[in-house]
């Protein structure tokens, strides 16, 4: 057993910290604080030209060739220095399921532009009466000669309105109910019928609502098979509860402790040696160290081709929301002063922290969906949920 | 990063994932319950070489290291097996570091039971862990290790966890086996050999705390149902198997650390007791919880895992405690870090 860092992560955090200082500007910061779009063109076609919006894919393919421990470090670099990645990362659960389901023209048309970082794709899943049960699916497409009409409506299109497309699930079997039925689509969102309402959320994030009325779509851009959209969203949503989670909970380790080494209490000591802080900085330190174990071992399995099941996607984010409440007591008044005014300890990061963890542990599969699936899978318990 | 165990390692595993399953059943483990201690289990134990494996083959042992005993140690947890397996192997690699041969050789022998006094103050007046069974406690005092001979009568004590423990008294007699900053360091490594250990027996009892209790939660219904249909019954068992996956990565992180001496291997020791210590403890009380009643009984198998995760954390360290270790480890003392804040306030 080895627990070491392979020696070769020097050289892409090297590359990955370079990238960082040329293409993470003050400005960009400040426009995705502003904005909350999870998105900088820029930066994303900069990434792309190092192949870096999809990592692990071939040279051949626009990818870098990277491996998943590659991968997570040049990641962990660019999202620790604030660099926006959303876009990327959502347009890659995509990107993987058409290059592991789409027909041969599709991958063609599509692919060579998410890899380049000129084409970004949103997530079509949810709708307003349908959160965590992603299959209770309204949205209809009908057939309509080489082309398909979709009505209906959407949630939590995070960067829609940045978007080029939208993987949309939509229900083209009416009489269908649950998993059946299911046929996915890229919309262009340019198509007429689309109207795009922003969504703005405390996490300083802006996403939206979407909707689509009469937007017709070409059969080119149906992904995989009619009513087969259950076997396309599947590979999508596994990569996404089995995908590498940078360490939150390390990066709040990470600023807690320099707050705590740099800042002086009314004495002049400094707050390290403070019994409470130090009791609470001793127990954040293992939970910051056994997200990152989980999330290695996704790394590590994956690099076998096998799934590790959503450990580290449910741990790392309950571990990040307990903690984020945790730190700003520690820190006070202080830590709650936001990014925007000069006070701010260390640009914010508490208050940013408190704000933004609660989201994560309900996108990408909330907390108790990832727990009815290892209660089930790995464990053998009787389904909780009604059978559709 | 590998996280794979090697062939070596697995087929020990194995052989000792089976040694245990035949023969610390729940039936041997409650016959062994009066004493605390299973002889026969111990006779074998021994037979095996397990106790040394974590010493140098020049030494008697196996020439294995940490990550070989934590192997040992989770699958005699997963079985809740009556012998004092933490404190003796961690004893063994105490005399290695001090070079004690005689000893050690009757220790790996079987000829003496050796252990460890992992508590403060002077070992006679420690309530030992496995004092009564042991012959021989090694201990601390001052930068002395010591050898502690077990006096002959002792009264052993009956506790909740039903170890073989007991106070030794002044009659005890001591040899000193070795003296300096070298000895004390080494006892130190061996508490440090003892967090580890125990961590990987809680991590064996948790999962198999959480085994227990998904199979009464996949047969026994309630209102018509499975009651692991119950997210309320279901979910935290999802919350403990992926922290008992976590604690089993921290505890053999922490065992490689250990074998390449890192800065960090000490802090991680400890960080793998305390996160073990809680998963095996949550595992372990929502597992019994779920029995209903039933889980209360004695007739029931979980109660020996709930006693005994709580049982084999108390007689070491209170994992409270050692979150001001982990701070030492990881920060220096309080007091110790002159900061730049601390400099600029002073000149101000």
């Amino acid at each position: 057993m080895d627990f070491s860092e392979p020696p070769h992560l020097k050289d892409i955090r090297a590359e990955a910290e370079a990238f960082v200082a040329e293409h993470v500007t003050p400005e960009l910061l400040e426009d995705e604080l502003r904005t909350g779009d999870g998105v900088s063109r820029p930066m994303l076609r900069s990434m792309g030209a190092k192949g870096w919006v999809a990592p692990m894919w071939p040279k051949e393919e626009g990818g870098a060739g990277l491996d998943p421990f590659e991968t997570a470090a040049m990641l962990a670099v660019i999202r620790a220095a604030g660099g926006p990645t959303v876009g990327p990362g959502t347009t890659m659960l995509t990107a993987n399921a058409i290059r592991a389901v789409g027909s041969p023209q599709l991958r063609q048309r599509i692919l060579p532009g998410v890899a380049a970082g000129e084409t970004l794709i949103c997530l079509g899943y949810t709708e307003p009466e349908g959160g965590s049960d992603v299959f209770a699916c309204k949205t209809r497409s009908v057939r309509d000669g080489d082309e398909w009409v979709i009505n209906g409506q959407k949630m939590f299109t995070t960067f829609a309105h940045r978007a080029d497309y939208c993987f949309l699930l939509t229900r083209s079997d009416p009489a269908s109910n649950g998993p059946r039925g299911l046929t996915m689509f890229l919309v262009p969102m340019d198509s007429p019928g689309i109207e795009i309402q922003a969504l703005h959320t405390m996490g300083y994030e802006r996403t939206n609502i979407v909707f689509y009325s009469d937007v017709r779509v070409s059969d080119e851009l149906r992904v995989g098979e009619p009513e087969q959209g259950l076997h396309v969203i599947r590979a999508a949503l596994e990569a996404e509860q089995n995908v590498a989670p940078t360490s939150r909970t390390s990066h709040l380790y990470d600023a807690a402790v320099s707050w705590a080494r740099e800042t002086a209490d009314a004495a002049g000591d400094p707050m390290l040696d403070d019994p409470s802080v130090r009791r609470r900085l001793a127990r954040l330190s293992i939970d910051a160290e056994v997200s990152e174990l989980l999330g290695w071992r996704v790394a590590f399995l994956e690099q076998l081709g096998a799934k590790s099941g959503p450990h580290a996607a449910l741990f790392g984010p309950e571990s990040y929301v307990r903690w984020s409440k945790e730190m700003l007591d520690m820190v006070g008044p202080a830590g709650m002063v936001d990014w925007a005014d000069p006070e701010a300890v260390h640009g914010g990061v508490f208050e940013y922290h408190f704000r933004c963890s609660v989201a994560s542990t309900i996108y990408g599969g909330s907390s108790e969906v990832l727990r009815s699936l290892i209660a089930e899978q790995l464990l053998g318990l009787a389904r909780s949920r009604p059978k559709s | 990063v590998n996280l794979a165990l090697t062939d070596e390692q697995h087929l020990l595993q194995v052989t000792f994932s089976s040694l245990f399953a035949k023969e610390a059943s729940p039936t041997r483990v409650r016959i062994a319950e009066s004493i605390g201690h299973d002889p026969g289990l111990w006779e074998l134990l021994i037979e095996t070489g397990a106790l040394g494996v974590g010493v140098s083959e020049d030494l008697g042992g196996g020439g294995g290291g940490l990550l070989e005993l934590a192997l040992i140690a989770e699958e005699a947890g997963r079985r809740v097996a009556p012998v004092p397996f933490p404190e003796t192997a961690a004893a063994a690699r105490l005399l290695a570091a001090c070079g004690v041969r005689d000893l050690l050789y009757d220790a790996l022998s079987g000829a003496r039971l050796v252990s460890l006094a992992t508590g403060s103050g002077a070992v006679e007046r420690q309530l030992l862990t496995d004092g009564a069974v042991a012959d021989i406690v090694l201990g601390l005092q001052g930068d002395q290790v010591v050898a502690v001979h077990r006096p002959n009568d002792v009264r052993p004590v009956s506790n909740m966890g039903r170890l073989p423990m007991a106070r030794w008294g002044s009659a005890a007699e001591v040899d000193i086996l070795a003296e300096g900053d070298r000895p004390r360091r080494a006892f130190a490594a061996a508490l440090d050999d003892v967090r580890i250990l125990r961590s990987a027996a809680l991590n064996g009892l948790a999962g198999e705390a959480i085994e227990i209790g998904a199979a009464y939660a996949r047969e026994r219904k309630a209102f018509g149902l499975p009651i692991g249909t119950y997210q309320a019954v279901a979910h935290p068992f999802a919350d403990m198997l992926v922290a008992k996956d976590g604690a089993q990565l921290l505890t053999w992180k922490a065992c490689w650390a250990s074998a390449e001496q890192l800065p960090r291997a000490s802090s991680l020791a400890a960080m793998a007791y305390v996160f073990s210590a809680e998963t095996a403890y949550a595992a372990s009380q929502h597992s019994l919880h779920i029995h209903g009643g039933y889980g209360f009984t004695v007739e029931c198998d979980i109660q020996l895992y709930y006693r005994r995760a709580k049982a084999w954390v108390t007689t070491f360290a209170d994992p409270d405690r050692e979150l001001n270790v982990i701070a030492d480890r990881n920060f220096g003392a309080a007091g110790s870090t002159r900061t730049p804040a601390r400099v600029e306030h002073q000149k101000a």
